[in-house]
């Protein structure tokens, strides 16, 4: 069983690599770079060398390309600085040809200036992801000019709640390891996603932090800083990363260079704003859809199953976003809101519609598949035997069936996770809800590719373990369920 | 009386012997039987099949282009409320609401019907051998337990937002992220009936392989495959909807609901005809288009046939 769950993680890892590297290699080298300029602004507004500069930078920042100017190439590649620097002399190029030589392409600035520049192959954008995806914090990590001496220790302190926390001066986060009340009650920030920077939408902010950090506008709580001050601050204090310049307010509040923080919001990231939803429609689908899937299969033929059926082919055939826009119109008429930002996070309506329509959306494939099992487990013997020792209709279905049937259905709940996704983006998009589903859709329209990848490998990696830990629930639930079973194979 | 005159002398025929006294069976006529015996689904039919013509003749006659605009300065034709001349009324571009659905619709199902086709092919292919060479088997069902786990919505936009909008490029990314389920679908069928005894038979009596595919097992898996092109045809309508209307779908220059869902969204309290009718017509072909393969595919399964 260990040996299954590892080989079966070891996959589900490859799994998610192999998409993710796909869709790095299709969004790097088959989408028209240009397009990442259509939505920026500062970028339209440039000219000359300035924009041609501003141009192979950004490229280069968003990983496309190795893009070198005059003084990198002469620090880089040249043994004398200052006659290098010198447009058209000896030195120079020299280095330029070197560069050549390298695979570089050598262009020239209106102002003479060389700069040299060499797209990525596929092979090189897959391992700059992957070489930079996982960020381990060190005591070595800052390196200040201003501040060479600073002491380079793990130690354990206090974090502001009270509670013992694994701190650490000369890392990039202050709190490694510490404990307070919110979920999931242990956080750490020794280890960081990196997934790059976003761009062109929340220009400058990692993709990782745009989709977890809170939204809407900031919270201030009293709150005690280091020095002793207390005030009122949005600043989240567990957060807080080092700061080369500290500036007036910084000083009085901290003791040492740890002053860069992130705030708290009133609103919910955009990942727990899926959660949300998602959560709640899928224990309202499966309250709804199990019961009436078990009623269905007791009456089977009768009124009630064809019913059943009817909905079902009905909820099945109709595409999804028209069932969206019909369940929307009939809560408009009830007074329900049309868009999520009327009402906003506050308020309860404005939860209510779009989750009926996301546990609308997973109904009628739990109710085929309830009303399946059912019948399949009513026909084997076990169920004629009980009939024929005497028991009531009701007692086989609640004591004897059930509890077969709802193993395979068991089985399904965290995959369910899946199916909420493509629900997600439909209705997050139709509704407008600040949600994962409705960023992936806009950071596609925005050309915002770090943010695709991203989603992508949250979505993926998501899907992907829900289904292990699914198959891993089954197994607790049926111990007669053995997963690594010889030269058996799982369907 | 003697025995000549009582008795007359009769040849022995042999085709008589032949002669098999069950009632004849026609797998066809009996599919065709079983299918006209439901009213809701000649009903469907009827419907299914007007949508099909009106969607694949009206645009010729009307040769709507949603590039073209030739009413757009003209605000008197704009927003017109549906009426004898306008059946759907006009858009905000003074455009014909009636072709530009009809249009839509055309492009919806040949989106889905190229793929439904590409689909099953490539599935059906794969999936008979699939079920059939256990080292094959081997290799597929490693490639399977990877693909399987993906969300295919999100490999399917991904990848019409790489392509660019186009309708080749829809029909590719929607027949290339499903073609592996019908397959591991068809692979699974053909496993269950490889080792019947029927097969088993055929087998020792020295039928090739290749006959023993074409005429013991795929008869057998018509009504498995109309079960499943009876769900990939509204799946994939849904799926074209889908993707045009959070934009990554066809592109402007080709007319599809999706898209004017999208854009007519914002008419919705002011010009809600402009809404709807999209949202109904598309509700209405994928249900009739559902409906009508479900009693086919029923209808197909010999089991159905006896009375």
């Amino acid at each position: 069983m260990k040996n299954y769950i590892f080989s079966r993680v070891i996959k589900s890892i490859v799994a998610v690599m192999v998409v993710v590297s796909i869709v790095i290699v299709m969004l790097y080298t088959m989408i028209p770079r240009y397009k990442i300029f259509e939505k920026d602004e500062g970028y339209k507004k440039m000219s000359g060398d300035a924009r041609t500069t501003y141009m192979y930078s950004r490229y280069e920042e968003l990983g496309y390309l190795d893009f070198q100017q005059k003084s990198e190439m002469c620090s880089n590649a040249s043994d004398n600085y200052e006659a290098c620097m010198v447009n058209d002399s000896e030195e120079l190029n020299a280095v330029i040809s070197e560069y050549e030589n390298n695979g570089y392409v050598v262009d020239y600035l209106r102002n003479g200036d060389p700069f040299v520049y060499h797209d990525y192959n596929p092979l090189q954008l897959i391992w700059n992801f992957y070489s930079k995806l996982i960020q381990i914090d060190h005591p070595g990590y800052v390196k200040d000019e201003n501040n060479p001496d600073i002491e380079r220790k793990y130690y354990i302190g206090e974090s502001p709640n009270g509670m013992p926390a694994i701190m650490c001066s000369g890392c990039q986060y202050k709190y490694q390891l510490y404990f307070n009340s919110s979920f999931p009650f242990i956080h750490i920030n020794a280890i960081h996603f990196n997934f790059g920077i976003s761009y062109p939408t929340n220009e400058g902010m990692p993709t990782w932090q745009v989709v977890s950090q809170g939204q809407g506008s900031q919270v201030s709580t009293e709150q005690t800083f280091p020095s002793g001050v207390v005030e009122k601050s949005p600043l989240n204090q567990y957060t807080c990363q080092y700061k080369p310049i500290l500036d007036t307010i910084d000083q009085r509040r901290f003791t040492d260079n740890y002053a860069n923080c992130q705030s708290y919001y009133e609103s919910p990231s955009m990942i727990n704003t899926s959660y949300i939803f998602g959560i709640i429609a899928l224990v309202i689908a499966y309250v709804v859809a199990i019961p009436s899937g078990i009623a269905m299969a007791r009456n089977k033929g009768k009124i009630v199953d064809k019913a059943g059926i009817v909905v079902i082919n009905f909820l099945i055939a109709v595409p999804s976003l028209a069932l969206i826009f019909f369940v929307r119109q009939i809560g408009s008429i009830f007074n329900f809101p049309d868009r999520f930002p009327i009402l906003g996070f506050e308020d309860i309506r404005s939860y209510i519609i779009p989750i009926i329509i996301l546990a609308l959306l997973q109904i009628p494939s739990l109710m085929t598949w309830t009303r399946r099992y059912m019948l399949d487990q009513s026909n084997a013997d076990y169920a004629k035997f009980a009939k024929a020792k005497g028991l009531s209709q009701k007692e086989i279905f609640t004591k004897h069936i059930l509890k077969n049937a709802i193993i395979p259905i068991i089985n399904g709940i965290p995959s369910s996770i899946i199916l909420c996704i493509s629900g997600a983006l439909l209705t997050e998009s139709a509704f407008a809800i600040p949600g994962m589903g409705k960023m992936l859709p806009d950071a596609i329209n925005a050309s915002n590719n770090n943010m695709v990848i991203n989603l992508t490998f949250i979505f993926t990696a998501l899907s992907i373990f829900s289904i292990l830990i699914g198959d891993l629930l089954m197994t607790v639930v049926d111990p007669r369920i053995q997963l690594a079973a010889k030269g058996g194979k799982k369907k | 009386m003697t025995d000549q005159e009582l008795f007359a002398f009769k040849r022995a025929d042999d085709s008589a012997s032949e002669h098999i006294s069950a009632p004849k069976y026609s797998y066809w006529q009996s599919v065709f039987r079983k299918f006209f015996s439901s009213k809701t689904a000649i009903v469907m039919l009827v419907i299914a099949l007007t949508v099909v013509l009106i969607a694949f003749i009206q645009p010729i006659l009307s040769g709507y282009d949603p590039m073209e605009t030739p009413n757009i300065n003209n605000p008197s034709m704009r927003f017109i409320r549906p009426n004898g001349e306008f059946w759907f009324g006009t858009d905000d571009k003074g455009n014909s609401l009636f072709d530009a659905v009809w249009a839509g619709t055309r492009n919806s199902l040949i989106v889905s019907f190229s793929a439904t086709i590409i689909t099953q092919i490539l599935g059906v292919t794969v999936g008979m051998f699939w079920g059939f060479s256990k080292r094959f088997d081997a290799i597929m069902i490693q490639i399977y337990n990877v693909l399987a786990n993906i969300p295919m919505t999100l490999v399917a936009m991904i990848m019409m937002y790489v392509l660019g909008s186009g309708m080749p490029q829809l029909i590719f990314a929607l027949s290339v992220t499903s073609w592996i389920s019908t397959a591991y679908f068809i692979r699974v069928q053909v496993m269950i009936i490889r080792d019947r005894e029927y097969n088993l038979a055929s087998r020792c009596l020295g039928t090739p392989t290749v006959k023993i595919i074409t005429h013991n097992i795929f008869p057998y898996l018509i009504s498995v495959i109309m079960t499943s092109i009876s769900r990939d045809v509204p799946s994939f309508i849904s799926y074209e909807v889908f993707l045009s209307f959070i934009g990554v779908g066809l592109s402007q220059a080709h007319a599809s609901l999706g898209r004017m869902i999208q854009t007519y969204s914002s008419y919705m309290t002011s010009a809600p005809y402009l809404f709807w009718i999209p949202v109904f017509i598309s509700a209405f072909i994928s249900v009739s288009l559902y409906i009508v393969g479900q009693t086919l595919a029923d209808a197909s399964d010999p089991r159905t046939h006896m009375v």
